[in-house]
């Protein structure tokens, strides 16, 4: 090459085609440009579907994302009230807040632009302040996208066919990998605990499974629940109808999980060991406690924590009140029971069996003798169905049923009954006695989806065989020659939407009068409180419709005395119970302390 | 009394010719340089002691932004280091459309190379095109991946997002205007005599210095050395693919622009294939909450072949949710720091620009 | 391969007096510790003896539950295509090395970063005092004790407008009357 190359000087030159071509990126006068469909843009949220759940502001590695308080968002139940903030000084765009909302309600968009002389403007919350922005939402959440994980690890069962052979537990449990599985779905926001009756330090515990410290778990679930294998195996759960994964997948199994924690103490002293409570030095105060229900069993435990003498009067043979006599055993084995109730005992709380207060004992020398008394009395009186027939041989409450099958009694039901209602204590009933061979149908006076029982349970007896007749109202029960039952008639009901709004009633329909034959029926349809056993007490301890009337303490309007469980909240579930049980010991600790 | 023949001369950390911010200390006599020194330190962000603090999810966002101009394979090595101490499958189609964008990066960066090579030498017009022409990958990669330059796309089990519909047919599109494109960049770059003599014979690497400093890429292929990370310890599907590995033997800023010059199109030939033979299905594996998820103990080094040649990320766990140690190499750590004040001795001031192209000098993943 | 892997950590503990030592086949990969005294020897018999001629990466991991560093030097031997990992631990309250940097020049840079991060001294080291750091008079930063959350409060101011950001479980126990107790702090998120 010399050094006046002819080719490489004029092939450069070639450049001057381009002369006079309009420029390929930029057009004057400028055409806004439209981001991509996928844009990662400034943010927008939805902000009533958005729960304040925070795990936006959690996954935010720069820390742009604040949760504030909103002026039109109020915080309930299900709903932390707050809503994220981003500091688009700090904001990266990464767009992780997005893929790990649970709700879905946050997303970006395609605007980038944000022109601005303070920065104190970059403070943006998403929704409230570029409500605008929905229309532009570019990135945004979906279930298949999302690093939260919306499927639940299936909970193992005995097949239907095998279930209705024995009284064997149906449900299997978790194994050590799949409760660790289900822990991690677990987002820590802590929404589940507001409605959890006894708030529960349900992240906490799940957190603890989730690495691998079960011992912690139980440990944490101890801390206000002392009978929590119980609610591992039959809690309500209201916690699952709001957790956040929720809102898009399935719940969080957070029972099954507390049930897995639980489980891992085989044995009562193993839980003692690893509980390991701080028992207080006795300081002299006696607590006389009637019932030996959940409540009852809860304000004990921790009671005798708090250096109590604590003394229970119980009328049947075992402790566990609903739980031990209303709950059939394939739900809650009696062994778990037992076990929870020997560790309650072996701390200090002493436990008086068959004896009934107002019979066995009166209630006034309770009273006199203790320095505040607690009662956790249920609802020990079933209501009944007032109709014609009712009081034949073979027609029982449900509860009676189930009362006498726990206690080991044998009851003759004969080859097909009828279970009337549509809570948990009819289908308990009724699963109970298709383990006897009976063949069971419900009767309900509304639809499936309107009954109140656990829509597992539901599905369950479904498994098992039980059939269904919804819409019937029944009328009258028939019996035979002897007296006995032989038929249970009633009219089918329609579906009325009443004017006022709320849910439709059922009208029966006239004629539609059907009789099923039956050598068996049994009624559920709610119970009631015995308050005789208060005697000349009666009159000072205020009960409303049907309720003792407490305060925000669980005291009753009698100084000293205090209620819990079925008897006084309105909710009548075990966990309640639980709660009412902690809630009064600590206003007794407190009513007595601050005596001294 | 003997005068001081040697001056000092401070290049950059402010200077049109460097590429990035940092400095280069230059002993010259006359106009020949007799030391270098590289000195780094304008952008340290200390992402590495950062990385330690955030979980395995969050880390991946960092990433990016170790080096500009090709944030992908940093991306991906980082995925696959994960990957391999975790022991995760991805599914098939990601490995496919990661090849995709490590490719369309490699393209989007030798054209940020053309324009810089031309830059460092006078030649304008060319970065006015490349960069230019550039931006109709930064929409296919909006497009994709949502952002133009921090793509954050690459992530631990898979890649992010599934192709938008018809994005093959636009990738081809915009293939085949490069195609067309391409002899304007040869007669504009490497036909033109001035580039030509300015880098022939200038910024040689000697064998030596090839195996002390450990030199890799294009520097290593226009040596006459046959290696690429992409055959050599292949990753994802690059075995699957057909492509050519240019070699040069001169060993100077010429020969490494040949070979630039054809990686190219290697480049444009990979993404053709990749359009054609991608598979169909899942992009991402599904992993635990990132804000649990934990990695058994043990230690990788993952390597990807980036446009300046090997990246590399050691990445250690202790068990725990967030790494213990992630230790990046990118080229220039040993091409900008050791080997530049080696190849600089002996040149001329007016050259230092254009070898410090050359050699693909990025300060940022010097300091990281 | 197995075998292959085989023979090559056969070869090195041959001559070398190894602490430990593995290989993962699906990797390609053989794994040595050795004392740090013979870490020049074994490096350059690994580059001159048996074709280990690419220094890979070099990297130095804090183990300080253990007190100790680990330096770790990745090879590639370009024709078998394998990874040899020679690895070594030092004391971390006296880390002390030899200069490594004749046998393969780009080490240099390595132990400038190494003894400015972490405070590792390489006895005839030949370089210029500062690196990446500027002025910097700290604990060497990418040891694990020196907390970069605490430095940053220390050095910057937050923006303001921010202090009103409340935490959710927080929140939400003190409407509901929740009492979290202390050891179940450590897992809340």
């Amino acid at each position: 090459m010399g050094f006046f190359n002819l080719k490489g000087t004029l092939k450069p030159l070639t450049s001057l085609k381009q002369f006079a071509k309009p420029p390929h990126t930029i057009r004057y006068p400028e055409v806004p440009v439209e981001a991509s469909d996928r844009y990662r843009g400034f943010h927008y949220n939805d902000v009533e579907d958005c729960i304040g759940c925070g795990n936006c502001s959690t996954i935010c590695m720069n820390d742009a994302i604040d949760m504030t308080i909103v002026d039109q968002i109020k915080g309930e139940k299900g709903d932390s009230g707050l809503r994220p903030r981003i500091d688009y000084g700090r904001c990266c765009y990464c767009a992780l807040c997005v893929d790990v909302c649970p709700t879905g309600s946050l997303s970006l968009t395609k605007d980038f632009i944000n022109v601005t002389n303070d920065a104190n403007t970059l403070l943006v919350t998403p929704g409230i302040d570029n409500p605008e922005a929905v229309e532009n939402i570019s990135y945004s959440s979906s279930t298949e996208w999302s690093l939260n994980n919306f499927t639940r690890i299936p909970m193992e069962e005995l097949e239907g066919k095998e279930r209705v052979k024995c009284f064997a537990e149906v449900v299997l449990g978790y194994t050590e990998e799949q409760a660790r599985q289900e822990a991690d779905r677990c987002i820590s926001c802590g929404i589940c605990t507001e409605v959890c009756p006894d708030h529960m330090h349900i992240p906490e515990y799940i957190n603890a499974i989730a690495k691998g410290d079960d011992e912690d778990a139980l440990r944490i679930i101890y801390d206000n629940n002392p009978l929590p294998e119980m609610c591992g195996k039959v809690c309500t759960r209201r916690c699952e109808d709001v957790c956040a994964i929720a809102t898009r997948g399935e719940p969080v199994a957070i029972r099954w999980l507390k049930r897995y924690a639980t489980e891992t103490a085989e044995a009562s002293d193993v839980t003692r060991e690893i509980v390991n409570p701080e028992i207080r030095e006795a300081n002299g105060k006696k607590v006389g406690i009637i019932g030996a229900g959940p409540s009852g069993l809860t304000a004990g435990y921790y009671l005798a924590l708090r250096g109590y003498d604590v003394t229970i009067w119980e009328a049947n043979a075992k402790a566990g009140g609903m739980t031990m006599y209303g709950i059939p055993k394939y739900r809650l084995p009696i062994e778990s029971l037992e076990k929870q109730i020997n560790y309650i005992q072996s701390i200090g709380v002493k436990i008086n069996f068959n004896t009934k207060v107002g019979k066995d004992i009166s209630f006034k020398e309770i009273y006199e003798n203790n320095d505040a008394v607690f009662m956790g009395v249920g609802f020990p009186k079933a209501w009944t169905l007032g109709i014609e027939g009712e009081d034949a041989k073979g027609s029982m409450q449900a509860v009676n049923y189930l009362h006498m099958i726990n206690s080991g009694e044998s009851v003759e039901i004969g080859d097909k009954v009828a279970v009337i209602g549509g809570g948990n204590v009819a289908i308990d009933a009724a699963r109970v006695a298709r383990r006897f061979g009976a063949d069971v149908t419900m009767l309900y006076r509304r639809r499936v989806k309107d009954m109140p029982a656990d829509w597992e349970e539901i599905e369950g007896a479904e498994d098992e065989g039980v059939k269904f007749e919804p819409q019937a109202i029944p009328i009258k029960v028939h019996t035979d020659d002897n007296g006995k039952v032989n038929g249970i008639e009633y009219l089918k009901a329609e579906m009325v939407q009443s004017e006022e709004g709320g849910r439709p009633r059922p009208v029966a329909i006239e004629g539609s009068n059907i009789i099923m034959p039956v050598t068996a029926v049994f009624a559920a349809i709610g119970q009631q409180g015995d308050y005789s056993f208060l005697d000349e007490y009666t009159d000072k301890v205020k009960v409303e419709r049907g309720r003792f009337i407490v305060d925000d303490k669980q005291q009753t309007t009698l100084p000293r005395l205090f209620a819990g469980g079925d008897s006084a909240n309105r909710t009548a579930d075990a966990i309640s119970a639980i709660a009412d049980g902690y809630r009064a010991c600590k206003a007794i600790d407190e009513m007595l302390l601050d005596k001294q | 009394m003997k005068r001081e023949k040697a001056t000092t001369l401070y290049f950059g950390p402010q200077h049109p010719g460097i590429t990035g911010n940092m400095m280069i200390r230059l002993k010259v006599e006359g106009d020949t340089i007799v030391k270098a020194t590289t000195e780094v330190g304008y952008l340290h962000r200390a992402f590495e002691k950062l990385v330690e603090k955030r979980n395995w999810i969050q880390s991946f966002t960092l990433m990016c932004r170790f080096c500009v101009p090709e944030p992908d394979p940093v991306e991906n090595t980082y995925a696959r280091a994960v990957e391999m101490i975790a022991g995760i499958e991805i599914p098939e189609r990601a490995k496919w459309i990661r090849v995709l964008i490590l490719e369309l990066a490699r393209m989007s960066s030798l054209l940020l190379w053309h324009a810089g090579q031309g830059h460092s030498l006078g030649l304008y017009t060319m970065g006015q095109w490349s960069v230019g022409d550039r931006n109709y990958l930064l929409d296919l990669f909006e497009e994709l991946t949502g952002a133009r330059i921090y793509h954050m796309y690459v992530w631990p089990g898979g890649v992010r997002k599934d192709f938008p519909e018809g994005f093959g047919e636009r990738v081809l599109k915009t293939m085949d205007y490069f195609e067309k494109k391409l002899p304007d960049y040869d007669n504009l770059l490497f036909e033109n005599s001035i580039f030509q003599k300015r880098a022939q014979g200038v910024g040689i690497v000697s064998p030596e210095q090839i195996i002390e400093h450990g030199v890799v890429g294009q520097p290593l292929r226009a040596a006459g050395i046959k290696s690429d990370i992409r055959i050599d310890d292949p990753y994802e599907v690059y075995e699957k693919l057909k492509f050519d590995v240019p070699t040069q033997t001169d060993s100077d800023i010429w020969a490494r622009a040949l070979v630039r010059r054809e990686e190219l199109r290697q480049s444009i030939r990979i993404i053709r294939q990749v359009i054609d033979k991608i598979p169909k299905g899942e992009v991402y594996t599904k992993l635990p909450n990132p804000q649990k998820w934990t990695i058994p103990a043990g230690d990788a080094f993952a390597r990807t072949e980036s446009v300046r040649g090997e990246v590399g990320m050691y990445l250690v766990s202790d068990g725990g949710n967030k790494p213990r140690r992630a230790h990046f190499r990118g080229a220039a750590y040993v091409h900008a720091v050791s080997l530049l004040e080696d190849v600089l001795v002996g040149a001329n001031i007016a050259d230092v620009s254009a070898i410090m192209n050359s050699l693909g000098t990025c300060p940022p993943e010097i300091e990281r | 391969m197995e075998t292959f892997l085989g023979k090559i950590k056969d070869r090195i503990s041959v001559n070398f007096d190894l602490e430990k030592s593995s290989i993962d086949i699906e990797k390609k990969r053989v794994d040595v510790q050795i004392r740090k005294e013979q870490i020049p020897s074994i490096l350059r018999y690994m580059k001159e003896n048996m074709s280990f001629r690419h220094l890979m990466h070099a990297s130095v991991v804090d183990w300080l539950e253990e007190g100790k560093f680990e330096v770790i030097f990745m090879l590639w031997a370009p024709k078998e295509k394998i990874r040899v990992f020679v690895r070594t631990k030092l004391d971390r309250e006296n880390p002390i090395m030899e200069n490594l940097d004749m046998i393969w020049p780009q080490l240099n840079t390595y132990e400038r970063e190494f003894k400015e991060m972490y405070g590792i001294e390489f006895t005839g080291l030949v370089a210029p005092e500062e690196f990446i750091l500027e002025d910097w008079d700290g604990p060497p930063p990418m040891r694990r004790d020196f907390d970069t959350e605490a430095y940053a409060k220390d050095v910057f101011s937050e923006r303001i407008g921010r202090e009103d950001a409340q935490d959710v479980r927080e929140t939400i126990a003190k409407r509901s009357g929740e009492v979290i107790p202390d050891f179940a702090k450590k897992h809340s998120r």
